[in-house]
């Protein structure tokens, strides 16, 4: 078993995982499956998909994976995909914490650069679940660890010496906010909005705030 | 439990690979994002003027009718200004400088910026390339480098022989607040956008990250001349360096302060030549025509099959129209 919650944490943190929001109360033994899909203001206007999986384990986790891109004309010019796990680790009556760690991958691309970037996001929720709502606070870092830039002609036109390759560190932003859901059936609406700043705890992003409306149905 | 621990082993070696195996390289190293400025590079060319080192260039004899180009931005450099030096050849002085902390010029922490520095920095300018007492001294503003023309005719209004504005946009805050809603639309769900808008989670610069900072701005700038974009700017146009903290500096100021660089322009007996482009929807003639009337003589050009990129796009439009006008006085 600790093998196994090794491997679950590893591949959170190198590859990534996502914020999928789940209400533990309403999730009965029998679903393994959950699938999502989501709208919402991250770094841009997105829509997303995504899917968990409920492992068979004491301590309640769940690993999941989502897909995500911006609006626009282009569809996969930007994309950012997570994969990763989130766990239960408090449950005292309806109160309920739980950690998420997320490894993830992400492209953008313009006719400046292209960007690939590996980051990773770790977050906390703490709040009252019961088996038709939720309601928790969330606080989170989105790092970017490490993107590999590219620069188009049009760049190195401007300025020859830009330099092409892996780009250390490039950058990190923090987010709090709120996690509420609404669950009926087999389904959750989440609804989930919050501040983002950078890691100087000074330094706003160009729209410093998230939002994400989700559904899931769980099979 | 074995095909996990060998999908541990496969991915922690692709990890390893990717991140140890190539050259990683420090954002924040002059020269890697953007270009060096004057005080990193020595070979560019500079004066250092109250207390500063600015990139700076001229064209034609020192003697000669002197004509400075003001760039826009704020922050952004002379580089698509450069045709301007045309004017040379009819026998002017023509003088670029990137402004403070714009462009290759020395860079400084935001919290250093004033708009009486900017003024400051002009008049040295001058002063440093004046030849004679009498040498005529014109201005020739872009975008924001209008707006400056106007602060320094405002303050200074004797200095100056003649002025010519090409879609500055705002002499006063709330008229270049109108200017930025009608021209910086955010459009939620287009590509501009989001392209804008996306790039934060790739690359995050604090305050004074100078590097970090310019360079998410020479990205974004894209945005400006997307398809169908209000200003009608018709592409890309070649610049060296965005100067972000100028920028957010100078932006910050107006927030908090506002100003007004019209009340003493009724003072200035000069004519003043406005020009403003055809494909620009958020500059028409009638916000020239209440640009030009803050100046008791003015005269306004419109220049057909552009935007607000004029100079850099539709030069050959301005040219005898500026020339004429420099001429005239």
């Amino acid at each position: 078993m600790k093998s196994k919650i090794l491997i679950i944490l590893f591949f959170s943190i190198v590859i990534n995982s996502f914020s999928q929001n789940i209400n533990w109360r309403n999730l009965t033994k029998e679903q393994k499956h959950i699938v999502n899909i989501n709208i919402g203001l991250d770094y841009g206007t997105t829509i997303g998909i995504g899917y968990a999986y409920k492992l068979n384990t004491k301590l309640p986790i769940v690993l999941n994976t989502e897909f995500s891109i911006p609006f626009g004309n282009k569809v996969f010019d930007d994309f950012k995909t997570k994969i990763g796990a989130q766990a239960e680790i408090i449950k005292i009556g309806y109160f309920s914490t739980t950690l998420k760690a997320h490894g993830i991958f992400r492209k953008y691309e313009n006719q400046m650069a292209r960007f690939l970037n590996f980051g990773s996001e770790f977050s906390a929720l703490a709040g009252i679940y019961k088996p038709k709502w939720f309601l928790s606070g969330e606080l989170g870092f989105d790092k970017a660890i490490t993107t590999h830039v590219k620069h188009s002609k049009l760049a190195q036109e401007y300025y020859p010496e830009i330099k092409n390759g892996w780009y250390v560190p490039s950058g990190g932003n923090f987010f709090y906010g709120l996690q509420s859901g609404f669950s009926f059936k087999k389904n959750d609406i989440t609804l989930k909005f919050g501040k983002m700043i950078q890691e100087d705890f000074k330094t706003n992003s160009t729209i410093p705030f998230y939002l994400q409306l989700g559904l899931n149905r769980k099979l | 439990m074995k095909l996990n621990s060998c999908l541990t082993k496969v991915t922690l070696l692709l990890l390893f690979s990717i991140l140890f195996s190539c050259t990683q390289i420090d954002p924040n190293e002059p020269g890697s994002l953007v270009p060096k400025t004057v005080d990193q590079n020595a070979t560019l060319p500079s004066i250092s003027v109250n207390g500063t080192l600015l990139h700076a260039e001229t064209f034609g004899n020192p003697n000669n009718s002197m004509v400075i180009f003001l760039h826009g931005g704020p922050g952004a450099d002379y580089r698509n200004g450069l045709n301007v030096k045309q004017l040379a050849d009819n026998g002017y002085f023509v003088v670029f400088y990137d402004q403070r902390g714009a462009g290759l010029s020395k860079r400084h922490d935001k919290n250093s910026y004033s708009i009486q520095l900017l003024l400051d920095d002009l008049n040295a300018v001058i002063e440093h390339y004046k030849t004679s007492s009498n040498q005529k001294v014109f201005l020739f503003g872009h975008s924001w480098g209008g707006i400056l023309v106007s602060a320094f005719i405002n303050k200074y209004p004797t200095k100056i022989t003649g002025a010519i504005l090409a879609e500055a946009g705002g002499l006063k805050w709330d008229d270049l607040k109108e200017y930025i809603e009608k021209s910086k639309k955010l459009e939620f769900f287009s590509e501009a956008t989001n392209d804008a808008l996306y790039l934060d989670q790739f690359f995050t610069g604090t305050e004074n990250q100078h590097e970090i900072l310019d360079y998410k701005i020479a990205v974004q700038s894209s945005f400006s001349y997307a398809n169908g974009n209000v200003e009608g700017i018709e592409g890309p146009s070649p610049f060296w360096r965005y100067g972000a903290v100028t920028l957010n500096s100078l932006v910050d100021i107006a927030e908090s302060e506002g100003y007004d660089f019209t009340t003493n322009l009724n003072q200035y007996q000069k004519k003043v030549l406005i020009l403003y482009s055809e494909n620009n929807k958020a500059y028409d003639l009638s916000v020239a025509q209440k640009e030009a009337n803050y100046f008791p003589i003015h005269q306004i050009e419109k220049i057909d099959d552009t935007g607000h990129e004029m100079i850099y796009f539709k030069w050959n439009s301005i040219y005898p129209k500026a020339l004429a006008y420099l001429n005239s006085l």
